[in-house]
């Protein structure tokens, strides 16, 4: 179980994360939507603790850290049991396809270079790349690279994945791809945030869907409760004004 | 016809000039070695900003940048004696002036004039590494000096490979002047051989061959290296 307490972050003056109260169970899939720059990517960034909020505590399986009076241990044994696919995927350019996803395996988990070789070809396998395992990310599309990441973010076996937008910078033509896997991944029980601007996604992945604005959790209920029947003003304002660019349903 | 250029004896002399070429590459390579460790140390902090290192470090890298290396030459060759006797008298010990190998004070300053301009190209390195990488190997769990040596350095070196190859060859020609500091290489043995015959002229071409033969062989290192740390597309 996850809970986050009290969670606060400004940004020059500007309090982007207001003592949020957040708690998730196993094998929730939780969406956080709301305008830009409402928070929504510094409250993952936060919980992994890329960056620094002020005050607040995160609490993973028994596992608490406070983030202002978190020591080095702590730290690493959150990030550790988080993992998290980037909006810009961050692969390692320097290393294959297979070798990214092999790295945290080896150098963190401390695995023996053929176990963490097999182990990283079967969740290449599993995001369907095993015949690119030996590319590096240059050679890629970003439908693939994004893959990659998703694969790497799932070897570490974490308790929670965090994806930041992880298709807002893709074509679309290769959106589908990513969404495809990262259904597969809520599917197989994994615990997860996500962030994104894919509302019919949203809609068909997320057990839950946070709606974020000015720092705060204004709406927090399913998909059909907060898609159709939202109860705070905010919600209906911002979707509708999405509504304006909604992409018909997804058709194979 | 008079003697005035004696093209043949440019080339007759390589050989005694290149008995010395050991010592001007022994130089070369252990201050290149040492210039790059205390080099990329230096750039780490100043990356990191550990606040008092940082400033002595930018005070360091201004003065070693901002002397000539003859004068440094002549800082250490006379200044390390005098630190010597200091201590000595202050101390009550009898370290023996003369029995300091001269090539130590070679070393010591061509290894910090290394290392003040590496640890600027290195930092510069450091930095123009985009910032995602790092935070995805940080979002892993890697500690500072794994994601250092596991994403940081190689990405970085090949960034820097290119000045890192610039220092070398200006160091190279650098070792020109140890006869400062009586260390006898290719150089001070070319101004040794003229000395008998007054062909000054000569031994400065023949250097001159010796010098770009070399420097050509590092720049194609150089690309060597470079060509293989490329990932096609």
């Amino acid at each position: 179980m996850i809970e986050i307490k009290n969670l606060s972050k400004t940004f020059k003056k500007n309090m982007v994360l207001d003592h949020i109260d957040l708690t998730i169970k196993k094998g929730d899939v939780v969406a956080v939507i709301g305008p830009s720059g409402a928070g929504k990517s510094t409250l993952l960034r936060c919980i992994n603790l890329l960056e620094e909020a002020e005050e607040g505590t995160i609490t993973i399986d028994g596992l608490r850290v406070d983030v202002k009076k978190k020591t080095k241990q702590e730290l690493i044994s959150l990030r550790q049991n988080t993992a998290m696919v980037f909006q810009q995927f961050n692969l390692f350019r320097r290393k294959t396809a297979l070798e990214n996803v092999m790295e945290g395996l080896v150098v963190v988990k401390k695995l023996a270079k053929n176990e963490a070789e097999e182990m990283a070809k079967f969740q290449l396998q599993k995001v369907g790349l095993i015949k690119q395992i030996d590319y590096y990310p240059k050679q890629l599309s970003g439908g693939q690279q994004q893959r990659v990441a998703i694969a790497r973010a799932l070897a570490m076996n974490p308790k929670l994945l965090l994806f930041d937008e992880p298709t807002s910078a893709l074509d679309p033509e290769l959106v589908g791809e990513v969404l495809d896997t990262i259904k597969e991944t809520a599917l197989e029980g994994n615990t997860m945030i996500l962030v994104s601007h894919e509302m019919n996604f949203v809609k068909k992945v997320a057990n839950r869907v946070l709606f974020l604005y000015n720092g705060k959790i204004i709406e927090d209920g399913t998909p059909k409760e907060v898609f159709e029947n939202p109860k705070n003003t905010r919600t209906k304002e911002f979707l509708s004004k999405i509504a304006y660019s909604t992409e018909p349903e997804y058709q194979i | 016809m008079p003697n005035i250029f004696d093209i043949k004896l440019v080339f007759t002399q390589i050989p005694s000039l290149l008995l010395y070429l050991p010592v001007t590459l022994e130089i070369t390579i252990l201050s290149m070695v040492i210039g790059l460790l205390l080099g990329f140390i230096l750039a780490i902090i100043k990356v990191k900003g550990i606040t008092f290192l940082t400033q002595l470090t930018a005070i360091f890298v201004s003065f070693t940048r901002g002397t000539p290396l003859l004068v440094q030459l002549y800082l250490t060759y006379y200044g390390i004696p005098i630190f010597l006797r200091y201590y000595n008298y202050y101390n009550d010990t009898t370290y023996n002036l003369n029995s300091i190998p001269p090539l130590l004070f070679v070393l010591v300053t061509f290894s910090l004039n290394e290392a003040a301009y590496n640890s600027e190209s290195i930092r510069a390195a450091i930095q123009s590494i985009e910032k995602g990488q790092i935070e995805a190997a940080y979002s892993l769990g890697m500690t500072f000096f794994q994601v250092l040596y596991r994403i940081i350095i190689p990405e970085a070196f090949v960034v820097a490979l290119p000045t890192l190859g610039n220092a070398l060859i200006s160091l190279l020609k650098g070792t020109s002047l140890a006869f400062v500091c009586s260390v006898v290489e290719i150089t001070a043995q070319g101004k040794i051989l003229a000395g008998s015959n007054y062909r000054y002229f000569e031994v400065y071409v023949s250097l001159a061959i010796i010098y770009w033969v070399m420097t050509i062989i590092i720049e194609r290192s150089i690309k060597v290296i470079e060509r293989k740390l490329t990932i096609p597309e």
